[in-house]
């Protein structure tokens, strides 16, 4: 039974898709339903994979279609992927508290929506390469279709930039595949990690051109310095109810598909025995954390300055990766979650506070504290939380990739880790400082920006701001602070398998 | 411990600056009790202690050596020490303000500092503390002193600077700071001798002189009439211990240069302070001749300068503190009225026109030795010994004409009364030393440095005969002239071209300090507002520099970016551009497409192309 729930997982997000749709002929507003019940399910499903996969300490292999592996696709469920199964169907289940009443409405945003889903745990689950560039692409379609659901033409500028780019980025992911397959004739992750050594040896310059083919790709796909420049649009003009999604997820999943292929295809020996390949992972990491908190402080739009913190926090992530120890990586996969948690929460926030109050930029946020006192609260704690302040699981994160970096002996790279959260500070303070010192313009002309279009169109109205926007906002400050607490779980639960890629 | 072990174990600054705070605090009469004590305690230091080096400290890599006591600085010191607690004396009856007293003490406390230095780097230190303390003196007594105050902070900041100038420069061409053997020759002795010069009021740099010392409290004035100016004749010694020809002639300038403009004034004070320059004019001719009788004579006009100039301070502060009348033509007759502070008038001025039986005639007569060639002199001293002889005639004029129209001239317009006690104590205390000094010489040259081997004959029939002839030409001239100078308004000095020179100067290189800053920053504020605004609008900005390229260049562009070039200037990240119709406001330019995607592109082709070469060929 458990080796199905995999497949289910998958299965069932993308299959229920097309209800939205078609009960949708019949009922007008049945898409929220669909998806909550879906999410729902998926969740429940995930935490049972989660639970099997932990207290048995085996994976979870799924072959499709029973044909074994050299021929057949396999799911595989491990330590590494079952907290992103989990994350990835907890975020969608919590932003639909969101969605019912922030939006974007209409079934087809819900079809998409589970599409998405879909795409997103097949990319976790997937155990095959040239499998998870399909789920790859499916995630990307989706999410275009997302951010084209904001109603202005920049949503669908953005949309298409991010198609384009997108597009551009999963298919030198796709050549990447091609030359490993050329090299070594198969597409399965396990068989790859020992048939490269064995078949082409890892200086084969058909496999540093498939490495630099997919770490290229991905950095796309994740966003860094310099090749971020979809992202910031996307996530600006995304619906306020999709972002928190795109945001908490797209990218996260990417960076663990990164860290998938770099350990379990790559292999670290690989990392070891080609010269440069680490440094390129940590340069690249680097760059993108100082250049993306240089950019966010420059930014006057609240989801914009996030977004631009979005490149400098996975910056820190890719950073981690280069650094080839446990506790780095450990960091790094936290850091991953912790991120999820942390930037869809200031996204929930930011869009709730747009739909009670249509504050959208960083001026406009002064004296919020006296508007929204629980939604100014939770972005504080976010923000905080964000900048690696205890207890929080930012500072889990940022504490293990310093200590990481130190242990590395990358001095460099330790002073970048520790003046990123400096960075942070310096675009949250800015918040913090608005919405508690700055005291709120005399109601009297409308504030400067409130007719902005920002894609969205969500005019401040009465009643605009439900419960649960509100709950599902606290809800993850609540979580980024409690996870603060869990630096010895975290340990426990993906320590054993940090171990085994490190040390084979 | 000895008592001059428990004498030699400070710098003599500390006690005095010690004394100063208490006096800040404490009441008027006590605080004055202090200020006494602190001046004999700067005459017994410089009785008692015998000559030697004490108390040397590192300080910055530096040898410094903060007390040193040879005959120079005793002989300052005993005149600085004894003058300094007379006028503490008169100073407590001329109700000078308690804060006043605590400034000054602590203005004489860095000069203690100055004259006991063993170094460049100490004496420049409290050469600096003097030209603080002494702006503060001045600015205590508020209105016209405050502005004049600052005149005299520039000029004195000045020299300070050039002097610290020279003793750098010097200690890069010796790489020593020690006094002996004075400033190196060369771009240090001029540094070093035009930042004294301000200090010793050399012609030119002089103006500071005048316009400061007529403006303070009366008591005020004779501190300051006393401290900077002589300590400051000290150091061009330390300075230039062999003196030099420009020097001296500098000196017999300054003697008729000062001479002449105090005949011309009318205002007591600024009279005594030309004089201050002229009397100077001496002692740095002395200095500038540089033999033993010239260095000598220099000293010992010095230290005897101390005493006459501060006397003639005290008196005619009387008569200002008495009618409230500055202007001397407005006075007379005050000898009845006054008969006590005519007395003391009267020593002071034969002193310094160096009268037979008063200590000027034995000093000034030094002097005039030193540069007469039929005696110690040279013959290239011949025209500064004339100089000498006409600053000394410009000298008895003078104060035969300060004299005549304060005590003798007609009858009192006013009913006044005479000095008070403590004034009466402090002008004849100081009066009967000049009269002891003339009339005991031979006690008073054995303290003076290069005594020793010197063969004096100062009351020998030809000084005699020189000096009552002086007397003779000068009161007959002052018949003579005595009229058409009365009618003779105000001159002007260097002063009137100087202070607005060094005004406009200020102004001008300040507007063009503060300008080029301004225009510097408001560079780099407009170059990082335009880097910011190009990290904000990138699109923007590929669109402004395509468009200014030419069209060869790029072609046909107007179709390309959307067939408008308004709509390319637009903002796409907001959608708030003010000058765009609503119904274009989502109507995407191309350009903006071509550069965001286009740019990626690239980007992304280059990345991977880097990545590619690092791990392939690398």
């Amino acid at each position: 039974m458990i080796e199905n729930v995999p497949a289910l997982l998958i299965v069932l997000p993308i299959l229920v898709a097309t209800l939205p749709l078609l009960v949708g002929l019949r009922y007008e507003r049945v898409g929220w339903t669909v998806a909550a019940l879906t999410t729902t399910a998926a969740f429940a499903m995930a935490l049972w994979l989660a639970l099997v996969i932990f207290t048995t300490g085996e994976a979870v292999i799924h072959q499709l279609g029973g044909f074994p592996r050299p021929i057949g696709i396999e799911l595989v469920a491990d330590r590494l992927s079952a907290p992103f199964v989990v994350l990835a169907t907890g975020i969608s289940m919590g932003v639909l508290a969101y969605t019912r009443r922030g939006g974007p409405r209409g079934n087809s945003f819900y079809s998409a929506y589970l599409l998405l889903l879909g795409g997103l745990l097949g990319l976790s689950l997937t155990g095959d390469v040239f499998n998870m560039f399909v789920f790859l692409e499916i995630t990307g379609l989706t999410t275009y279709a997302l951010i084209a659901k904001g109603k202005s033409g920049e949503s669908a500028i953005a949309a298409l930039k991010y198609l384009i780019i997108g597009t551009v980025g999963a298919s030198m992911y796709l050549i990447g595949v091609g030359f490993l397959f050329v090299a070594t004739g198969t597409l399965n992750m396990i068989d790859l990690a020992t048939a490269i050594p064995q078949q082409a040896g890892y200086g084969n310059p058909l496999i540093l051109t498939a490495f630099a083919f997919v770490f290229v790709g991905f950095a796309i796909k994740i966003a860094l310095f310099p090749l971020h420049t979809w992202q910031p649009d996307a996530y600006q003009r995304a619906p306020d109810g999709a972002t928190p999604l795109i945001a908490a997820l797209v990218s996260t999943v990417s960076a663990y598909a990164l860290f998938r292929l770099v350990y379990t295809v790559f292999t670290v020996e690989f990392l070891v025995s080609i010269p440069h390949a680490s440094e390129i992972v940590v340069t690249v990491g680097s760059i993108s954390v100082l250049a993306g908190s240089a950019l966010a402080v420059m930014q006057r739009r609240v989801k914009r300055m996030l977004a631009y913190s979005s490149v400098s926090q996975f910056g820190l992530v890719v950073l981690a990766y280069g650094l080839m120890n446990d506790t780095a990586l450990l960091g790094a996969l936290v850091h991953l979650i912790g991120h999820a948690i942390m930037k869809g929460g200031l996204f929930l926030a930011v869009g709730t506070i747009a739909a009670g109050t249509g504050a959208r930029t960083v001026k406009e946020y002064a004296g919020l504290a006296k508007r929204m006192p629980f939604m100014a609260g939770s972005l504080a704690v976010l923000g905080l939380a964000l900048v690696g302040v205890p207890p929080s699981i930012g500072f889990l994160g940022k504490w293990f990739i310093a200590v990481g970096a130190i242990e590395a002996g990358i001095w460099p790279v330790a002073v970048v880790v520790l003046l990123s959260t400096m960075l942070t500070l310096g675009y949250i303070a800015r918040l913090l400082e608005r919405m508690y010192f700055t005291p709120a313009p005399t109601r009297g002309g409308a504030p400067e920006g409130s007719l902005a279009t920002d894609g969205s169109g969500n005019d401040p109205t009465p009643g605009a701001v439900s419960a649960g926007m509100l709950g599902v906002t606290v809800l993850a400050a609540l979580l980024a602070v409690a996870l603060g607490f869990s630096g010895g779980a975290f340990d426990s639960l993906l320590g054993p398998f940090i171990e085994v890629i490190l040390n084979g | 411990m000895s008592p001059v072990d428990l004498l030699t174990s400070v710098p003599p600054a500390v006690p005095i600056v010690l004394a100063a705070l208490v006096v800040a605090v404490v009441p008027r009469t006590a605080g004055y009790a202090v200020g006494a004590l602190a001046t004999i305690y700067l005459f017994a230091v410089s009785l008692l202690t015998p000559p030697g080096e004490y108390l040397s400290v590192l300080f910055l890599g530096f040898d410094a050596q903060l007390f040193v006591a040879d005959d120079f600085s005793r002989l300052l010191g005993l005149g600085f020490g004894f003058l300094g607690t007379a006028a503490v004396a008169y100073a407590a009856s001329s109700g000078l303000p308690r804060t006043t007293l605590a400034f000054v003490l602590s203005y004489i406390a860095s000069v203690a500092g100055v004259i006991f230095a063993g170094d460049w780097l100490t004496l420049l230190f409290f050469w600096e503390l003097m030209a603080v303390t002494s702006t503060v003196v001045v600015w205590a007594y508020g209105g016209d002193a405050v502005r004049a105050g600052f005149r005299y902070a520039i000029a004195h900041g000045t020299g300070g600077v050039l002097l610290i100038w020279a003793v750098a420069w010097h200690y890069v061409e010796t790489g020593s700071l020690a006094l002996e053997g004075g400033i190196a020759p060369g771009a240090p002795a001029l540094l070093a001798v035009l930042g004294i010069g301000v200090n010793c009021a050399f012609i030119g740099l002089h103006t500071w002189l005048p316009d400061t010392y007529k403006r303070p409290h009366i008591a005020a004035s004779v501190f300051l009439s006393v401290f900077t100016t002589k300590s400051s004749a000290y150091v061009l010694y330390q300075a230039f211990p062999d003196g030099h020809l420009y020097i001296a002639y500098m000196g017999g300038l300054m003697a008729v240069y000062g001479a002449t403009f105090a005949l011309l004034q009318h205002d007591m004070r600024a009279l005594l302070s030309y004089h201050i320059q002229a009397q100077l004019g001496y002692i740095v001719a002395g200095i500038g001749i540089g033999s033993a009788i010239g260095i000598t004579g220099a000293m010992a006009h010095l230290f005897n300068n101390i005493l006459f100039k501060a006397l003639l301070f005290m008196a005619v502060g009387v008569i200002i503190y008495r009618t409230g009348e500055e202007d001397l033509y407005e006075l007379g007759g005050l000898w009845r009225e006054m008969p006590l502070t005519a007395l003391g008038y009267l020593f002071g001025a034969l002193s310094i026109t160096a009268i037979p039986g008063f200590n000027g005639f034995i000093s000034k007569g030094m002097i005039l030795d030193a540069a007469d060639p039929h005696y110690y002199g040279a013959p290239e001293y011949e025209a500064l010994y004339w100089l000498l002889m006409a600053g000394a005639v410009g000298t008895l004029l003078s104060f035969v004409k300060l004299g005549y129209y304060a005590f003798l001239h007609g009858p009192a317009t006013t009913d006044v009364r005479d000095a008070k006690p403590g004034q009466t104590a402090g002008m004849l205390s100081v009066g009967l030393v000049c009269l002891g000094v003339g009339v005991f010489w031979p006690a008073f040259v054995d303290i003076l440095p290069f005594s020793s081997g010197l063969d004096l004959h100062p009351y020998s029939p030809g000084h005699l005969t020189d000096s009552a002839l002086l007397v003779a030409v000068s009161l007959i001239g002052f018949a003579i002239i005595r009229k058409p100078l009365s009618a003779l308004g105000h001159v002007p000095d260097v002063d009137r071209i100087l202070n607005p020179l060094v005004f406009y100067t200020g102004r001008v290189s300040m507007l063009a300090i503060t300008g080029t800053f301004a225009a510097v920053d408001r560079g780099g504020v407009a170059f990082v507002r335009a880097c910011y605004w190009v990290g904000n609008n990138p699109v923007l900005a590929v669109g402004r520099v395509t468009r200014r390229l030419p069209a060869w260049l790029v072609g046909e562009h107007s179709p390309a970016d959307g067939g408008s070039r308004a709509s390319s200037d637009r903002r796409f990240d907001g959608g708030e551009s003010p000058r765009e119709p609503t119904q274009t406001a989502s109507e995407p330019s191309r350009l903006y497409l071509r550069t965001t995607i286009g740019g990626t592109i690239m980007l992304i082709v280059l990345a991977l192309t880097v990545v590619l070469f690092v791990l392939v060929f690398l």
